[in-house]
């Protein structure tokens, strides 16, 4: 496995905690976790991408634990996080977000292929390369913020509700972009309240709520599974 | 049992008719100025803290208000010949007003809060300073008071000075007091720890720091007026320079902002230290040890001397049991659902920039019933309820509240008529205690009531709430979960026409949830009217007596939750139109 | 109304005071905006380099510009010992303002206790040098001034903008943890921006010594109109506070030479009011 999670246990401030979730992502395969807001999928994602500390539990990325390294170790070990709400820098221009993401050397080493890859994916953000990222559209913005992910040049993907706030048109269009990603060699995990978007996308799926996985498996098999509709639908 | 408010009492009035008669005990003037200099910077860093402290705002402008009052009287008493005594009404006025003029526009602004006011103020006191140097006020060469008589209401002029400084002291020590300890105060507290939340809850926050910004600058205007007779001579550059608001800063920090007798506290000590390093080269080494108590006072000391010690005596007491109090039940009889609509929503629309957050939502709650508000992230709900409590304006449509248009109503009118609310993320005031956080909603949000009457029923809060015992437990010592009760118990001590919860249960355990569900059954049994958004499910259904789905803006679907939750239609927009077929 | 030539000379003479402003205020400007610290003993550490280069010139007579090679580097350890204990006690922006008054008031202990409240002059052989251009005088040493600042804002500008170290300031001025998450390890970034805006200390120290007179209690003098710089020209940004140095030194000078020089702060003040009350958003 790729990215292992074993018994993680969460409980930050006031986010919603995480109890005892365990999941796994493989190489190239594309892992969904859905659930109700405040189930506590924004505190897994960034647990796993070190935003958050975890209080117990393990979280191996190819073998190597990530627990006890600091926050601002876990890129280079391959890990790239599309952050829920874009979080972009929002006074620094388009192609210095971008570059953000290659900040590290390895990244930097490739960061003019890189960028052409990002520009060749979303070609309208080559137009707005010097424009502050703050003045784009928010499908835009969703673009940088995943465009950033792609400079690290990371193993894995975490997309934190990547569909929020978008148009259905744009929606469609950020889910060709991660099945591109995975077609390129990466790893996602997503995380998304969009039930038939993430669920028509994933090779398997985990349903959270309040804290806990409550059913895992294939995204036909969970959706015959009465647990999605009573999280979604209370009957 | 509780030293804050028993122990001045006490002593104030010991302290005070020693103090009084000390001029008469034949000590060396030198004395008497010494101790004038402690009250002057007592009077001055305790005005100060009633804004600054209470209320968090910041001031570096303390000199404009000093200044202004200092000019005042020195201006009428040599000038115009005006008796010294008589010149201080105008000292304390004139200060008061322009600090009304500035805090009338300043305070309008949102983001001119923290270090930015601190600024402003600072640059408002260099630009009166200049104004006064160039116009005939000052004139560029000072001003002598070598000609004001003073009235001797002692046998020295320095006994004189010494009683004038002391009864400015007493009274400015008297109000911050009688502030700290009343209506005008608690609304500082919350204004201090969350100004937005203090609004909500019925904090005319506005009136609230006019009022003590007038009142820091009236007295600090009034001992300007008297410590212009004490310098005798007065300039621009010595009144209007930066050892005023620094000073009273250090102190105020020192000893404790927050609390109304830390400045004096710090003002005592920063004095003598500055005092007994007074001679020629000594004087710099006095600053220099203020510099240095300074750095360690708020490296280990953040919240100030005072505060910490009170801490320290909290925790050597805390072996004695809470009080506990008889609370008599506020509780209303169970209502079935009326006719009459405590909510009238009609064409509510909200716009950020390009973003129609809100397209048009009509919906009526009737009285006593629970409506639960569901739909995807970003469909609106949490905006619907912050445009119906005001927190952000309304773009087109109308609100309505048991038959009152709320129109432009700012948000603590709405919350004066019944409208309360609790936020997804808790918002308590952080430097209050539990008790403290109920009680202040409870004065500010519900009918008036006695002091006696708001405590009683804050107590009965928060033991309906699970809290009891947590009475004096600062919120950071809460966890979660009863920090979500607090919120709840804040909301019900305002005794509101409408509740808006915001995702009460959210980020609970499964344990918690059902401690929670049986909480809000409890207050729907008491006969109030709910609109709640939740996304955890299961509660909405078993909770509600109707369902609204919104989506994208708009109201999508409204009725009885088992069968709206069954409408295809709703069912497609959670799981996919695949899924509903 | 004074002669065109008089008011010339004084737009000139206002433009090269302001060099000093805007030299003062990007050290000010940089850990203000990047690092959420305000610091007021930039200005003790610019006597301190100062009175250091007036010793160093008077006492062992080293060449200014050797003194402000050993002041400089100096100067950037204090601030990064500084920070130190900012980070070890994660200090707020109001506390960074209290403890750095108190640095500052006790940094303007020892120079007195060193150097004594007596003022000070060091005189040099360029201090009277000037170019004569047309009509109008341009003295050399402030002339240098406004150089060197020039091209330390535009190099700061440059460094910020187009290097990742600097990029990786600015990203973690706006939102740290994400910053982290693509490997800015910020921490160690913050003290390099603390050494090098204490760096700028330094050399603003190395002018004044040559330009003006020292005491003591000359630490404060700037403050106010250095803080009104700063915020005109944008938190974090080197070139704006260069220009509003610029800006509010030429503005005050020819409003002295209208009207009367006791009315310059109102120039700056008056601005800085007009900057808040207008676009609070502007910082």
């Amino acid at each position: 496995m790729l990215l292992e999670a074993r018994n993680l246990h969460v409980d930050y401030g006031d986010a919603s905690a995480v109890w005892d979730v365990s999941l796994d992502v493989g190489a190239g395969e594309i892992v969904s976790v859905i659930g109700p807001n405040g189930a506590g999928k924004t505190t897994l994602v960034n647990a796993i991408a070190g935003l958050l500390r975890c209080r117990r539990g393990r979280l191996r990325l190819d073998g190597c634990d990530m627990i006890g390294i600091r926050a601002h170790e876990y890129c280079s070990h391959g890990i790239a996080l599309v952050p829920e709400g874009r979080r972009l820098f929002a006074k620094m221009s388009v192609e210095e977000n971008l570059e953000l993401g290659c900040y590290l050397a390895a990244a930097r080493a490739v960061r003019a292929q890189s960028l052409e890859r990002v520009y060749e994916l979303f070609p309208v953000l080559r137009e707005k390369r010097r424009q502050p990222a703050a003045e784009l559209s928010g499908g835009q913005q969703q673009m940088v913020a995943i465009g950033r992910a792609l400079m690290a040049r990371p193993r894995i993907v975490l997309f934190d509700e990547p569909s929020l706030g978008l148009a259905p048109a744009i929606v469609d269009a950020m889910f060709d972009i991660i099945g591109r990603i995975r077609s390129e060699g990466a790893a996602v995990l997503l995380v998304e309240q969009n039930v038939p978007k993430a669920l028509g996308i994933a090779d398997r799926a985990y349903v959270l709520e309040q804290g806990r996985v409550v059913t895992q498996g294939l995204p036909a098999e969970l959706l015959r599974q009465p647990h999605i509709r009573e999280a979604y639908l209370g009957v | 049992m509780n030293v804050g408010r028993d122990l001045p009492k006490l002593v104030a009035p010991l302290a005070i008719g020693a103090f009084a008669l000390l001029p008469g005990a034949g000590l060396p003037a030198f004395y008497d100025s010494f101790l004038y200099l402690v009250f002057f910077w007592v009077s001055l860093a305790t005005s100060w803290a009633l804004l600054s402290g209470f209320a968090g705002y910041f001031s570096l402008g303390h000199a404009a208000f000093f200044g202004v009052g200092l000019y005042t009287t020195a201006v009428m008493a040599a000038k115009f010949d005006v008796p010294f005594l008589l010149t201080l009404p105008a000292a304390m006025i004139i200060p008061a007003l322009l600090a009304i003029g500035i805090g009338a526009i300043v305070f309008r602004l949102r983001r001119l809060r923290g270090e930015l006011f601190a600024l402003l103020t600072l640059a408002v006191t260099f630009v009166i300073a200049t104004i006064i140097l160039n116009t005939p006020i000052d004139g560029g060469g000072g001003i002598f008071m070598s000609a004001v008589p003073l009235p001797s209401l002692m046998p020295t002029p320095t006994g004189t000075l010494y009683v004038l400084g002391l009864a400015i002291c007493v009274a400015t020590l008297a109000t911050a007091w009688k502030v700290g300890h009343s209506r005008l105060g608690m609304g500082l507290f919350a204004i201090h720890d969350d100004e937005d939340v203090a609004e909500a809850k019925g904090v005319p926050t506005f009136r609230f720091k006019l009022a003590a910004f007038a009142l820091s600058a009236a007295i600090a205007g009034i001992v300007g007026g008297v410590h212009a007779m004490f310098v005798g001579f007065i300039t621009v550059s010595g009144t209007f320079d930066l050892t005023v608001p620094l000073y009273v800063v250090l102190m105020s920090v020192l000893g404790g902002s927050r609390s109304w007798f830390g400045p004096a506290i710090g003002a005592v000590v920063i004095t003598s230290l500055l005092y007994s390093f007074s001679g020629g080269s000594e004087a710099i080494m006095g600053r220099a040890i203020v510099g240095v108590v300074l750095i360690i006072a708020i490296l280990w000391l953040p919240d100030g001397v005072v505060p910490e010690l009170r801490k320290r005596l909290k925790r050597w007491s805390s072996t004695t049991a809470p009080a506990s109090v008889e609370v008599a039940p506020v509780v209303v009889p169970a209502r079935p659902i009326g006719d009459r609509h405590v909510l009238e929503a009609r064409g509510v629309t909200k716009r950020f920039g390009g973003l129609l957050a809100l397209a048009g939502v009509d919906l009526d709650v009737k009285e006593g019933e629970i409506v639960g508000l569901v739909g995807p992230n970003g469909s609106g709900k949490t905006t619907l309820i912050n445009v119906i409590s005001g927190h952000y304006p309304l773009s087109s449509g109308t609100i309505a509240v048991d038959g009152l248009q709320l129109g432009t109503l700012p948000a603590y009118q709405i919350a004066r008529r019944g409208v309360a609310r609790t936020y997804q993320i808790p918002r308590p005031f952080t430097n209050m205690s539990a008790l403290e956080n109920v009680v202040a909603a409870a004065s500010f949000g519900g009918p008036p009531r006695g002091s006696r009457e708001i405590h009683d029923e804050a107590l009965h809060w928060l033991a309906f709430t699970g809290l009891a015992g947590k009475e004096d437990v600062l919120p950071a010592g809460l966890n979660l979960h009863e920090r979500k009760f607090l919120e709840l118990a804040r909301a019900l001590a305002a005794k509101p026409k409408l509740l808006l919860l915001d995702e009460v249960l959210s980020g609970l355990n499964p344990a918690e949830v059902a401690n929670a569900i049986r909480l809000v059954r409890a207050i729907r049994a008491q006969g109030a009217t709910i609109v709640f958004v939740e996304h955890l499910m299961r509660a909405v259904v078993e909770l509600s007596d109707r369902v609204a789905v919104l989506n994208e803006g708009r109201l999508f679907a409204l009725g009885a939750p088992r069968e709206v939750m069954r409408d295809p239609r709703v069912v497609s927009i959670y799981l996919g139109k695949a899924y509903a077929a | 109304m004074p002669s065109v030539t008089l008011l010339g000379q004084a737009l000139i003479s206002g433009v090269l005071a302001g060099g000093m402003y805007g030299l003062l205020a990007m050290g000010l400007s940089l850990s203000w905006g990047l690092l959420r610290l305000v610091n007021l003993s930039h200005f003790a550490l610019a006597f301190l380099s100062a009175y250091a280069v007036y010793e160093l010139g008077t006492t062992w007579h080293v060449a200014p510009w050797w003194s402000a090679a050993l002041v400089v580097p100096a100067m950037f350890c204090i601030g990064a010992a500084q920070h130190w204990l900012f980070d070890k006690f994660r200090v707020n922006e109001l506390a960074s303002l209290l403890v750095t008054f108190s640095f500052a008031v006790i940094l303007e202990a020892g120079i007195q206790l060193y150097w004594t409240a007596d003022f000070r002059r060091y005189e040099t052989a360029y201090a009277t040098r000037s170019i004569k251009a047309g009509p109008f005088f341009i003295p050399v040493l402030e002339l240098m001034l406004c150089l060197v600042a020039g091209a330390l804002a535009w190099g700061t500008w440059v460094w910020l903008t187009k290097t990742y170290v600097g990029k990786a300031l600015r990203a973690s001025a706006e939102d740290a943890e994400i910053a982290a998450a693509y490997g800015v390890n910020h921490r160690k970034l913050a003290y390099l921006l603390s050494g090098i805006g204490a760096g700028y200390a330094g050399i603003a120290g190395t002018f004044i010594a040559l330009i003006a007179t020292l005491a003591p209690s000359e630490i404060w003098t700037w403050l106010g109109v250095v803080f009104a710089v700063v915020i005109i020209g944008r938190l974090g940004n080197p070139l704006g506070a260069l220009l509003a140095g610029l800006l509010i030194g030429a503005s005050q000078s020819v409003a002295m030479a209208i009207f009367s020089p006791a009315w310059a702060p109102v120039v700056s003040f008056s601005m800085l009011i007009v900057v808040l009350l207008w676009d609070p958003e502007w910082i």
